[in-house]
């Protein structure tokens, strides 16, 4: 090679740092066994540099991008002496208070990447597991009160010595799971990801050289942060306040200040912890700032430890957005998604151009289980749900696409549900419930029917934005709210926005409802040809055509 | 002089419709090969065939076999210029076509937009009636509202109507009856049902599937006709063969039914004649790189086979989830990096090529038509890769001056002078294409060093050579006019057809039973539409392979079955096989219960196929075949003087050494120093790399 820094080859390395980051996510895709990794993609995959910051993530969702260098971080001052990390080792951890950052069920592995004996870089990735043990099945339970009933906690620790399994780990971690083989399929899939990435980022270093690879790193960061830096200028200046009541009647509270080189997001001010699962790691707060933060600056190339510089995060321990050990946090996902929406809905105002109206703003964690009526088998669902998207100057919002917090994620067909699940998906349609008008309306939510089909099967379920529904803007209507209702055959029905393992039976209906976004701006200003068109669609009675946007059918 | 045999492939493309002819003495083997070019001629795209034929001196009585590639299907959806659909689906599913999958591959733009669906609510119509997941009727259908849903979608100008049921993949028989009803109630409208194009699972795909077929076929049909009466009118004894996007040539009629399964029927043709070139000249692991004017494709060949999928979509990308087409499609990954792709800088200094191109119209700043854009061929120019004096040919004189004011304006935003940023752009894309050709090798388990690359198109042997040196394969080979390869390919392609069942089935004690009888059911099948068309048992075989997955895994791994009835006996080396394969795509394999999901049967019958003959390998002295020496900067490994050859001149045997430059009238091939080149009995070009 003619050249070394030159910054076309660092722009080569970069590419195919990219490209290895998303080789090890079709990897883990395609092998993994729990449907929430292979099809919902409740996964992620990143490369870190050797100290563990961020430099390159896969596809998969926003909500993990964040994570992986955090856990590297973690095991890089636990395994500080010399020795302690070699080639051929990988790493796992899914504990929130070493490293975890999220919760038990997401296990995090991670691998050294080493030239010769210089250790380079880590690769990395997180999959939700389908169950790790605990109190409940599928390791999550709204009642639980202490970490140690969530399941088996991994503190950062050897799963594979030098290319060894070590089987006593991976013993303890198979008979802790009530589905011993979907977990040891997963782990194995993880660990491919792991090495199929280190496997390149070997043959980078060898082919350019180390010190280019690790010069090809940095300036990735230091292109991230001067994104970043560009586009913080271009953001109004000041100090930007919002307090928001929630469901349950608590009021949460933040303060963005945004100056020319900082952008600060304090959530001190903010309630003490609960005793119940629904706090996060104050880790887990920074991933949600970053979120924001990224969509706010650059939303269009992937993220890394650059991008991500100019912000900070201030949380006050103890509080709900920064939970002490040993609190429990299986639900930590609702909370991080309020402090998400929080921020966004504090600065949508001000910064119009990147920020469209509420959404349905919930994970809607759905959990249903029982015995599948043809196979005899367990069968476990684990899914988040589609909602409506709010609306922004000149367009309406999307209909039934994933949360602010998934993103190549995708739903479960109801065929392959029947199939693998044993019960009936009687429906799967747009939610028609009013809500969301204005000039621009919020797209529509999501109405999803199961069947059970055999007795003493459970539901679970964790909504938020039931009661207090999406936010409009420039004077558009809230969205409508998240809630889930059980059909009984006896023509009882029960509306719930949390409940934890209520029995269902045959032929009882579980209908998930997911809110519609919110609208913008003033309905009577909507084009009259498309309300006209959106009572055709069925998605607009003739009488709220005339109470709502004064269009007569 | 003996029998003249005369095979023709026709192919529109977005600008030029071009026209292969191979005429061979089927006493002596010569041949003669015939190329010609006229305007595509939009809307109506047969007159373009027909004129081409004209300008090619053909008279189509004399023609003994006619393929056929036309990019129509692809351009009505990408244009929108297809018909009304309306979509009649299972009962409380309606809204499956809009809700999709609810992806948002853009995940940190809060403005991402969701593509709209191609039939609105309105039009989206229910049906009593439930399958289930097994094939067991649930609820019987009920076609009591289908007159009423008919008589709406008269009203509104409906001129195509898609069926598609609920696991219908599972049981067809809600989805036939149902098209029997339509067709008797409103005989004049196009209909199409799901399982006719699938027996696939996952329900959004299928109906997006069927929905986009609808909307393509009256225009398809409109012009497959047409072109079969013009060819006609003109003489033609045969009826046409249509290039298919599973490498395969189909019969006009089938192909009318179902037009959807051309919708990627350009790259098809060129790489199956990667398949078949690789067999003809002993690499049947062949990396095959066709590189455009707009978009550079790769896909991979093992053993001579072309793998064929059904996870197809259009307008998908980081930016856009796009809409999937369950159809057969040859595995392939495209990319935004063709000759006429413009090189940017973005706000932040770094250097990009692609996806936006020039096109025709400016084209290269090299064409003095007003680009003033750099792009891959204004790189190639300015470092004497492409001959400026012979640039196209020598038809398009080159605007050196607009090309250096180009690269020097890219070259001031990265401060640098004209021959490093010319450089940084072929670097560029040449790391792009890298990328791309990994996609479909080493991330999938296959070692690069395993394979030979296949470079074809007009800028795919420009760039061969240093991708090759990248990717350490075994060696590079340009074939014989590399710029009508596509073509060539055509006209050794079979009757082909896949068929993709989803049956799942758990590979334990009485499972080879369930396995070969889907097998049978489908060869049956395969065999009756074929002999309704004439072509008897005795001309077709089949491949068989099978998707298997560990239990409770989604993703499945196809494995080529062993010839010969399946038993309960030969489930273990299937096991086996499955394990293997496995293995080598994710690195391990678990001890597991494995589960069939569904079959993939390929039947396959060959139609008046070309018959290449080889010729004598002459002298190796390649002295008569160079044109001059002129230097040429090679990017990595600086400027080195080159000898340049005729392309056209080169005969079988010839052997010479980089660095050098093969030119012909289509394509340009780049020999970098300390490569060997030979030329070989077909007179393909073998780059070995360390020579």
């Amino acid at each position: 090679m003619k050249k070394e820094n030159d910054p076309i080859t660092l722009e080569i390395i970069q590419n195919s740092l990219q490209a290895a980051a998303d080789e090890m996510f079709a990897a883990m895709r395609k092998t993994a066994m729990s449907s929430i990794i292979y099809e919902v993609l409740d996964m992620g995959t990143g490369i870190t540099d050797a100290e563990g910051r961020i430099a390159s993530s896969g596809a998969g969702i926003p909500a993990f991008v964040g994570v992986l260098d955090k856990s590297v971080q973690t095991l890089l001052r636990k395994f500080d002496k010399p020795g302690d990390i070699q080639p051929g080792d990988v790493f796992i951890t899914n504990d929130p208070y070493h490293g975890g950052v999220t919760h038990l069920n997401d296990l995090v592995l991670a691998m050294p990447v080493f030239a010769g004996h210089d250790l380079i870089a880590w690769t990395a990735n997180i999959a939700h597991n389908s169950d790790v043990g605990g109190m409940a099945p599928g390791s999550l339970s709204g009642e639980a009160t202490e970490i140690f009933q969530e399941g088996l906690r991994l503190p950062g620790v050897k799963l594979v010595t030098g290319g060894e399994t070590d089987e006593a780990v991976m013993d303890i971690i198979t008979v802790n799971s009530r589905m011993p083989d979907f977990l040891l399929g997963d782990v194995w899939a993880a660990i491919a990801s792991v090495r199929i990435g280190a496997r390149r980022l070997e043959d980078l270093a060898a082919k350019y050289g180390v010190a280019t690879f690790n010069a090809a790193m940095k300036s990735f960061a230091a292109f991230g942060e001067a994104t970043a830096r560009a586009e913080l200028g271009k953001l109004p200046k000041g100090t930007f306040e919002l307090s928001e009541e929630q469901d349950d009647g608590r009021v949460f509270n933040v303060k963005v200040t945004i100056s020319d080189d900082a952008f600060i997001v304090d959530l001190r001010d903010n309630p003490d912890q609960d005793p119940g699962p629904t706090n996060t790691s104050r880790d887990g707060t920074v991933v949600c700032a970053q979120m924001v933060f990224k969509s706010l600056t650059d939303p269009d190339t992937p993220a890394n430890d650059g991008s991500f510089r100019p912000l900070k995060v201030l949380t006050r321990e103890g509080s709900v957005f920064h939970a002490r050990e040993p609190s429990a946090i299986g639900f930590y996902f609702e909370t991080e998604v309020r402090v998400y929406d929080l921020i966004w809905r504090c600065l949508a105002p001000h910064v119009p151009e990147r920020l469209p109206a509420g959404h349905f703003s919930s994970i809607c964690g759905t959990f249903v289980g029982g015995i599948h009526p043809d196979t005899g088998r367990q069968y476990t669902i684990i899914e988040p749900q589609l909602g409506g998207w709010g609306a922004w100057e000149g367009r309406d919002g999307n209909p039934c696409i994933f949360s602010g917090f998934h993103g190549e994620t995708y739903n479960t067909p109801a065929e392959i549900s029947e199939s693998r699940n044993g019960l009936f998906v009687d429906r799967m349609e747009l939610n028609t419930e009013p809500g969301g008008e204005g000039k621009f309306t919020g797209g529509r939510g999501l109405r999803l029917e199961y069947r059970i089909r055999t007795n003493d099967g459970f539901l679970t379920a964790g909504y938020t934005r039931s009661r207090v529904k999406p936010w409009a803007l420039e004077g558009g209507l809230e969205g409508s709210g998240n809630y889930v209702e059980v059909l009984k055959t006896d023509g009882s029905r029960e509306v719930y926005s949390f409940v934890s393992g209520l029995p269902v039976n045959t032929d009882d209906v579980i209908r998930i409802v997911t809110a519609s976004g919110g609208g913008y701006g003033d309905p009577k200003e909507r084009d009259a040809a498309r309300v006209r068109e959106d009572v055709r669609n069925g998605l607009l009675s003739a009488e709220r055509a005339a109470a709502i946007y004064g269009v007569t059918i | 002089m003996g029998r003249i045999t005369r095979r023709v492939a026709t192919d529109v493309g977005g600008t030029f419709t071009d026209l292969v002819c191979f005429e061979t003495d089927q006493d002596t083997g010569a041949s003669r090969i015939v190329t010609a070019k006229s305007d595509t001629t939009p809307p109506d795209f047969e007159k373009g065939v027909l004129d081409v034929l004209e300008r090619g001196g053909i008279d189509p009585s004399g023609v003994d076999f006619l393929a056929h590639g036309t990019t129509v299907v692809i351009n009505a959806l990408t244009e929108r210029k297809g018909v009304k659909v309306g979509l009649v689906t299972t009962e409380g599913f309606r809204d499956t076509l809009e809700i999709a999958r609810g992806n948002r591959p853009d995940f940190f733009n809060l403005h991402y937009e969701k593509p709209v669906p191609f039939v609105p609510r309105h039009l989206r119509a229910e049906l009593p009636g439930r399958m289930t997941y097994t094939g067991a009727e649930r609820t019987p259908l009920d076609l009591s509202g289908l007159p009423a849903i008919l008589d709406a979608f008269r009203a509104e100008g409906i001129e195509a109507v898609a069926i598609s049921f609920l696991h219908s993949y599972a049981n067809t028989a809600h989805e036939e009856a149902a098209m029997t009803e339509v067709q008797r109630l409103w005989p004049d409208v196009s209909v199409v049902a799901s399982h006719q194009i699938t027996r696939e699972w996952r329900e959004y795909e299928r109906t997006n599937t069927a929905v986009l077929s609808a909307y393509v076929q009256p225009v398809a049909a409109r012009y497959l006709r047409r072109l079969d009466d013009g060819l006609a009118s003109r003489g033609f004894g045969g009826r046409p063969y249509i290039m298919q996007s599973n490498c395969g040539i189909d019969s006009l009629d089938a192909t009318s039914r179902t037009p959807i399964t051309m919708v990627e029927s350009g790259p098809a043709s060129g790489f199956w004649g990667a398949a078949e070139l690789g067999r003809l000249i002993g690499e049947p692991n062949v990396l095959a790189l066709d590189i455009g004017g707009t978009t550079a494709k790769c896909s991979l060949i093992e053993n001579g086979e072309v793998r064929i999928m059904t996870d197809y979509w259009i307008e998908r990308s980081r930016k856009s989830a796009g809409y999937p087409i369950m159809v057969p499609v040859v595995d392939l990954v495209e990319i935004g990096n063709g000759g006429g792709s413009i090189a940017w800088v973005d706000d932040f200094g770094k250097l990009h090529v692609g996806p936006q191109s020039a096109g025709a119209l400016p084209g290269p700043a090299a064409y003095g038509k007003g680009g003033t854009e750099a792009t891959t061929t204004d790189a190639n120019l300015w470092l004497g890769r492409i001959n400026r004096e012979y640039f196209c040919g020598g038809a398009i004189e080159a605007d050196m001056d607009a090309v250096e004011r180009s690269i020097r304006s890219l070259g001031a935003k990265l401060d640098v002078g004209p021959d490093q940023a010319a450089e940084g752009i072929i670097r560029i894309a040449n790391n792009n294409m890298v990328n791309a050709l990994k996609l479909v090798s080493l991330n999938r388990g296959f070692d690069t060093r395993d394979f030979t690359l296949l470079a074809f198109g007009g800028g795919g042997a420009m760039h061969a050579v240093a991708l090759g040196q990248e990717l350490q394969v075994r060696k590079v080979v340009v074939p014989a006019a590399a710029s009508v390869f596509s073509a060539w390919g055509m006209m050794m392609s079979d009757l082909r057809r896949d068929q993709f069942v989803t049956h799942l089935v758990e590979l334990v004690d009485g499972a080879g039973d369930k396995i070969e009888s889907t097998f049978a059911e489908a060869e049956a099948k395969a065999l009756a539409t074929f002999a309704e068309e004439g072509v008897g048992a005795d001309r077709i075989s089949f491949l068989r392979y099978s998707k298997f997955r560990y239990q409770n895994q989604e993703h499945t791994t196809e494995v080529l079955l062993p010839e010969g009835e399946i038993t309960d006996a030969r489930l273990d080396r299937i096991t086996e096989d499955f394990h293997k394969t496995y293995e080598r795509e994710y690195t391990y394999r678990l001890d597991a219960p494995v589960e069939m999901v569904g079959i993939h049967l390929v039947a396959k019958a060959e139609v008046g196929k070309l018959e290449m003959r080889p010729e004598p390998l002459g002298s190796s002295d390649a002295a008569d075949a160079v044109k001059g020496r002129r230097v040429v900067d090679y990017a990595l490994e600086g400027r080195h003087e080159a000898t340049i050859f005729d392309g056209e001149a080169l005969r079988a045997g010839m052997a010479f050494k980089g660095p050098a430059i093969v030119e012909d009238s289509g394509a340009t091939a780049v020999i970098h120093p300390g490569n060997a080149v030979e030329v070989d009995s077909y007179r393909n070009i073998h780059v070995t790399i360390h020579g």
